[in-house]
This record gives structure tokens, sequence and C-alpha cells, in this order.
């Protein structure tokens, strides 16, 4: 995190080659003893409200020095509210280079070198710098106005927007997915004091993951993870599994309809049948959204899509199978009422023809790295050609401020068109 | 880690900082390399109404003006708190926590090379009685 790139300013103002400028041995007041035991350094406000036609002397300050602990950070206007009212952090690991974080955005650091001298001058009333104001009082240099100079600067942190990184937090969370076995677990176990490893509270979240908290927050919500007894989880998929069925099973026993469910009822009745109140209530929010929010109970609807896509990766899970045998297999698990459409399955499955045989497997966009680098590098493994339409669900995710996505693509990608009107192809760079 | 970056100064009022740059490198004579501090560096005038400044230091002198940076620069100081507190932890609480503490929105930049005063000493010395006058030693 302290690993600095040194890089070279592109500052016009420099010449080619710098000047040499010696001081003569002059030392304001060094030898002189008068006391005045008033504040004698000036300081900012002097340089920049100098008066027409007078003159200030520019000296090194008694506490002059490298001040490693002072940090220049160029940075927008529009960011200063946010600096102003402490909405910012830096995040990062001791071994990553530090991001600058807003309430929704990520930004880079980079330390940018200025080969200029840039003379430092604090404001008087920097009290921070007089621990030993005898250093000062004991002198005098009132006579003198003296704006004093902390430090020369060797350059500055800027700030560049980038994609939060969130990779890592899937690698965290998938440590220790919440499973139906420390669900019963926790039933018999009275004691809580099983070693817990892989479980991560918001927090511990922060302090690894380098994305500002909306980002960090749309993450988790991407990942379906869920806030179980203060720590972030994703549920074990066999588990959501078991969940969904059982919501399924009880709408046919109890005649719900499946585009108006009724919270309460809902989550009481799957409590009876052992499903904690808050599992219910996740898995509510992963196939479903609410519909109606009216006085107490909330009334869900669950998405078609996403209902169906649980049911294609339950059968692909175990390796790919023939076209037919996973359409017939697909639309048996399908919940009455509900259709299943192949569009669906957009970015979660590849096809490839053997011989004269279709065949379908898993490939989810979801698993596939948020690096665009990374993804195009996994794609092109995957299959050196692709054509748009197969390859835009798996990259359509894919966001890199400032680089449109035709600004990716011509980036990462080679287009090529056999002929005028046949579609064209992407391959690797 | 995530280190707070905390502000005290309240809405507009950042304390101001100022900057002068210069080309190069000022250098002290090799008797005070090491002692720098309360050294003068030089005079800083501003002769007229307009931006236009000038920056004796010892017989050269440069002619600058007063320019808005671009982008405005936070000056952030590295605070390291030991918590001692927690002594059974045995991973080494630091928490380090940065401050703002001052803000810059303009430079005074000498950007041209220097002028030698030599032909006219005087002009420098004036006023500053046995100051700027003593001769460089070496």
């Amino acid at each position: 995190m302290q690993q600095l790139e040194e890089e070279i300013s592109s500052d016009p103002s420099r010449l080619d080659s710098p000047a040499r400028i010696t001081i003569p041995v002059h030392e304001s007041g060094r030898d002189r003893v008068m006391e005045v035991p008033q504040s004698c350094y000036r300081g900012a406000e002097e340089v920049l409200d100098l008066c027409p036609g007078s003159s200030i002397s520019v000296a090194y300050h008694p506490l002059f020095g490298s001040h490693d602990d002072l940090i220049l950070l160029e940075l927008d206007e529009k960011l200063i509210p946010d600096v102003i009212h402490q909405r910012v952090t830096l995040r990062g690991q001791p071994d990553e280079d530090a991001v600058f974080c807003t309430q929704s955005r990520t930004y880079a650091i980079k330390f940018v070198g200025n080969s200029n001298s840039v003379f430092l001058i604090p404001p008087s009333d920097q009290s921070k710098f007089y621990h030993n104001r005898q250093d000062c009082d004991g002198k005098d240099y009132s006579q003198n106005v003296v704006a004093s100079v902390i430090k020369v600067a060797p350059g500055n942190m800027e700030l560049a927007e980038v994609a939060p990184r969130l990779d890592k937090l899937k690698l965290l969370l998938s440590e220790n997915p919440y499973s139906y076995e420390e669900e019963v677990g926790m039933d018999c176990l009275e004691e809580k004091e099983i070693p817990r490893t892989g479980l991560y509270n918001w927090d511990d979240i922060i302090n690894k993951i380098q994305a500002s908290d909306d980002e960090l927050m749309s993450g988790l919500q991407a990942l379906s993870a869920v806030e179980i007894n203060g720590y972030w989880r994703i549920v074990d998929e066999k588990y959501m599994n078991t969940i969904l069925r059982m919501l399924l099973h009880n709408s046919v026993l109890n005649d719900w309809s499946l585009s108006s469910l009724n919270e309460d009822e809902v989550v009481t009745v799957l409590e009876l049948d052992g499903f904690p109140r808050a599992l219910t209530y996740h898995c509510l929010h992963v196939y479903g959204s609410k519909v109606d929010e009216n006085g107490k109970s909330c009334v869900w609807k669950l998405d078609e899509r996403r209902v169906c896509i649980h049911f294609a990766r339950e059968i692909l899970r175990e390796g790919k199978r023939k076209m037919e045998d996973f359409m017939k297999e697909w639309m048996q698990k399908i919940p009455e009422g509900m259709q299943a459409s192949f569009d669906f399955l957009e970015g979660e499955v590849l096809t490839e023809r053997i011989g004269i045989e279709k065949w379908i497997r898993s490939f989810s966009v979801s698993s596939l790295p948020a690096s665009p680098a990374d993804r195009f590098s996994i794609l092109f493994r995957e299959r050196p050609k692709w054509e748009w339409k197969d390859l835009q669900p798996f990259i359509r995710d894919l966001k890199v401020p400032g680089l449109s996505s035709e600004g990716l693509l011509l980036k990462y990608t080679r287009r090529t068109q056999p002929t005028p009107n046949a579609e064209p192809i992407l391959s690797a760079r | 880690m995530a280190i707070r970056v905390k502000c005290n100064c309240g809405e507009g009022s950042c304390p101001e900082w100022a900057i002068v740059e210069l080309q190069g490198v000022v250098e002290a004579q090799p008797g005070f390399k090491d002692r720098l501090q309360n050294l003068e560096i030089g005079y800083l005038c501003r002769p007229s109404s307009q931006e236009v400044y000038t920056f004796t230091v010892g017989y050269h002198e440069l002619t600058g003006s007063k320019v808005p940076l671009k982008k405005p620069l936070l000056v952030l100081k590295k605070i390291k708190h030991q918590d001692v507190d927690q002594s059974s932890d045995n991973n080494n609480n630091c928490r380090v926590e940065l401050e703002v503490i001052g803000i810059i929105r303009q430079r005074i930049l000498f950007k041209t090379r220097p002028k030698a005063l030599i032909s006219k000493p005087q002009q420098v010395a004036k006023g500053r009685g046995n100051a700027l006058g003593s001769v460089p030693q070496n």
C-alpha cells in the first residue's frame, strides 16, 4: 500500500535542464537575541495576499524537514465535499496499491513526481507544527515578515477512477458457505464456540475488499449473499435448492400463487418445516421481487427467469448434457405456471455441436473474473472465435470507467468479417 | 485495512496553504546543508498590483506569477495510533488515520530561468542591512 509508482510529471512549466540556485549563507535572525514573545512566523496567507509593492521573506521553517507524513492529494473539486464531510476512506491490504473510496466510487491512487522545487508553506495558525513553541518564540523575526517553508514536496498523489476490485469478494465468501449442515449443527449444539473460520462481517469486508460501500453492497447482492448472525454469507447451492423446492412444494399444497406470495404466510409455513425465517426471506429475495408492500405484510412474486435458471444450473451441475435430454429434464423441473425459454440461459451456458449431436454445459458469466483482461483471456481460451451475439452475454456486465463497450472490444478483440453479409467474428488480439 | 480520511475543517473553511514553486533546486551553502531550519531562502516581492512576483534568492532573481491550480490539492497528515489497550491482541495494532489539515488552490510559479543580479547588488541589499548583503562563503 505504501509502494508508490514513481512517475515523472508532465508539468509544462518545467524546463529541460533545471536551474541550480545557491542560497547565500544567511540565517534569518539566528544570531540575534531579542525577545519578542509573539508568533513570529507568518504563513500562507501573507504569501497569497501579498500587497502590491510589498515583499516577504521566505525561509525554511524551524521544523523544516522531509515530513513524510504530509501528503498532497490532488482531487476534483466535486470530491471536496465528500472529504469535508468525512465520507472517504482509503482501502487496501499492505500488499495492495491503496484505493480511494467515496460512498459510491473507487479511485486508484498514483504518485506523480515533480522535479520542480515545490515549497510548501502552511498557514500561520497551523498549531500542529508548533509543538515546541520555544523554537519559534525565543527569536525575533517580528521585524521581518517571514513565510516559512515546512517541506519541499517531491510530488503529489493523483486519483483515477477504477472499477471496484470485487473478484476477491467471491473468494472470501466461498470459503465457508452457509449449509444445511451448519443449520442443523446450530440447533443441537448449545455451545456456540465452534471455531469459525472464513466468516466475514461488513467491517472485515471493507478491510479486505477495494471497493466503495455502494459497490460492495451491489457486489454482495450480485453474489446473492445474505447477512446471517452478523456475517455475510453465500448460501450453499444445495441448501438454496432445498428451500426453493420446499417453497414451491408448499405453494402447491397451500394453493399459493407464485406471482403473489404472502411473505408472512410463506415464512411461517417454512419455519414449521424447519427453515429459519432469515433463509426463507433470502430465498424470496434471490428468486423473486416484492410487488406490494402495503401495511405490514409484503407480497412477493417469483421471477420466472431466475427460477428457470436455477433449475438449469441444478441439472448442469453434474456436467455437460445432450441438448434434448437437458431440455426434457428442465421442462419437468420448471414449476407449473412458469414458462421456460431458452433465452433465459444467455450468459449461463455454452452449447456445442459434437457430430450431429448438440450438447449443453454450464458456463456462467457470474463465475468469470471482473477484470476485462482476465475475462477476455478466459473467453478466448474457451473459444478462439466468437460471434457477437454469443459473446455479448459474457461481457455486457464489464464496466471500465472511461471506456465504452466499443472501446473494450477494440482493446481486447479483433473483428473479422469474411463477407460483407456475414456475422462479424471476434477473436483474441 | 480501511483508513478513514478525517477532516475537522468544516464547510468551506479548510486552511489554505501556499506553494512557491520554482525550476530546479535551491542549494544551501555546504556548511548549512544539514541545518536548513530557519535559513532564509529569499525574498518574495510583488512589485505591482498585477499577479506578477519576483523571487530573489541570493544574486538570482526569478520572475513568475500566481496561478490557480487546475484541481485543488489537499494536504493530508498521516497519524499513527498505537493501540495500547488491546495488549492481549498479538497482531500489532497500529491504526493509521489521515487527517485533512489544509487545501492548496493556488501557487506562485516561477518557470523562468533566473536572472543574475550581480551588476546591481544594491537592489538586493536595499533595506536589508547586513542580511542579504553578505557574500556567500565557501
